[in-house]
């Protein structure tokens, strides 16, 4: 499954093939989650969009204008769909989520190693902070499986010649954050 | 990631943010059930309905007070049939809704838990309460024309 077209695996799935269906789903759940988080959705209601956008592709399977961009079908779909929760919730979609900054020094004083544990959780924190465009790009581009940066451009209406630079960008920003420079300092030989 | 250019000084970052990411947000295991669950929906033969109007789309800020009983208004079109709901969340959500061109249907309000089964009557009038929040489609078979099986976008309620 993994290197069959997805205008194949559309076409399957439309027949009934179930095997082509959950080709489909493995390869872009991750897309989904990845747009309904970077949304401001939380975990039920991106649970909740995500199953409104699968479903939706179920009776569209055989509708669709284009299979080839899938990847751009989900994401404004998924779009739209945290669009309309965040607007009848009376919300804005949150361009900063709230997490204060590390700020450095008052952690438990002399032990530089920090456990993965420890370093997931300050990048967690930091990663939130970033730019909702910049969560989105970093989400699709460490997604598992991989996304094509062809798959990436066409879902989120970027050229691909841009995606390298923009990434750099991103990674910089999080890179200055305190979070960062803490761990940075924590592990010997590091540069980020 | 073979088209991808290589940006050294980024990798080791990249790693750490994918281990962040595996750790704290990974997609959950009933998100992807569900997903792949999505498939036994599928209708055949059914029209699609799609979304036309939510009154969603025109609420101000202030429409998301707390404690104020609110109505959404939804509309969805297929060529032949129209279904227009309305949908009060006093309390659990109800569902009242018209057919246009008015007609008595079987309506299937269908959720990922189950299937609400309404009448519609003589004047395409129908409701359904105790609708629980998330996905929910509407189906509905015409029992004036036989042959009319229309189905409507799924959307979040």
């Amino acid at each position: 499954m993994d290197d069959t077209p997805v205008a194949d695996l559309v076409r399957g799935a439309a027949c009934g093939d179930r095997a082509a269906w959950d080709g489909l789903v493995e390869r872009f759940a991750g897309l989904v989650w990845a747009v309904a988080r970077s949304h401001g959705m939380a975990p039920a209601d991106a649970a909740d969009v995500s199953q409104t956008v699968w479903l939706r592709l179920v009776e569209h399977l055989g509708r669709l204008r284009d299979p080839d961009r899938l990847p751009g079908w989900l994401a404004v779909t998924t779009r739209n769909e945290c669009l309309r929760v965040l607007r009848h919730r009376g919300r804005q979609v949150p361009t900063d989520d709230p997490v204060a900054p590390e700020t450095g020094d008052d952690g438990p004083a002399v032990d530089h190693r920090l456990l993965a544990e420890e370093r997931d959780g300050l990048v967690w924190d930091a990663f939130r902070r970033l730019s909702q465009p910049c969560q989105l790009l970093l989400r699709l581009l460490l997604a598992d499986p991989p996304l094509s940066y062809a798959e990436i451009g066409e879902a989120l209406g970027m050229p691909v010649g841009s995606i390298g630079p923009t990434r750099a960008r991103c990674l910089d920003r999080l890179r200055s954050t305190p979070e960062i420079s803490r761990i940075t300092a924590a592990t010997p030989g590091s540069w980020g | 990631m073979p088209d991808h250019p290589t940006d050294g000084a980024g990798d080791e970052l990249a790693l750490w943010v994918a281990a962040a990411l595996a750790r704290h947000d990974a997609v959950p295991d009933d998100v992807v059930e569900a997903a792949r669950g999505s498939f036994s929906w599928r209708t055949i033969d059914a029209e699609l309905a799609e979304l036309a109007y939510d009154s969603t789309a025109d609420a101000t800020p202030l429409a998301g007070v707390r404690g104020v009983a609110r109505t959404r208004t939804l509309s969805f079109e297929a060529p032949d049939l129209t279904v227009e709901v309305e949908v009060e969340e006093a309390g659990g959500r109800t569902v009242t809704g018209q057919l246009v061109p008015p007609q008595p249907a079987t309506v299937e309000l269908r959720h990922p838990a189950g299937v609400i089964t309404a009448e519609a009557d003589e004047l395409g009038r129908f409701r359904a309460t105790g609708v629980p929040a998330g996905p929910v489609s509407l189906l509905c078979h015409s029992r004036r024309n036989p042959s009319t099986l229309v189905e409507t976008d799924w959307i979040v309620l």
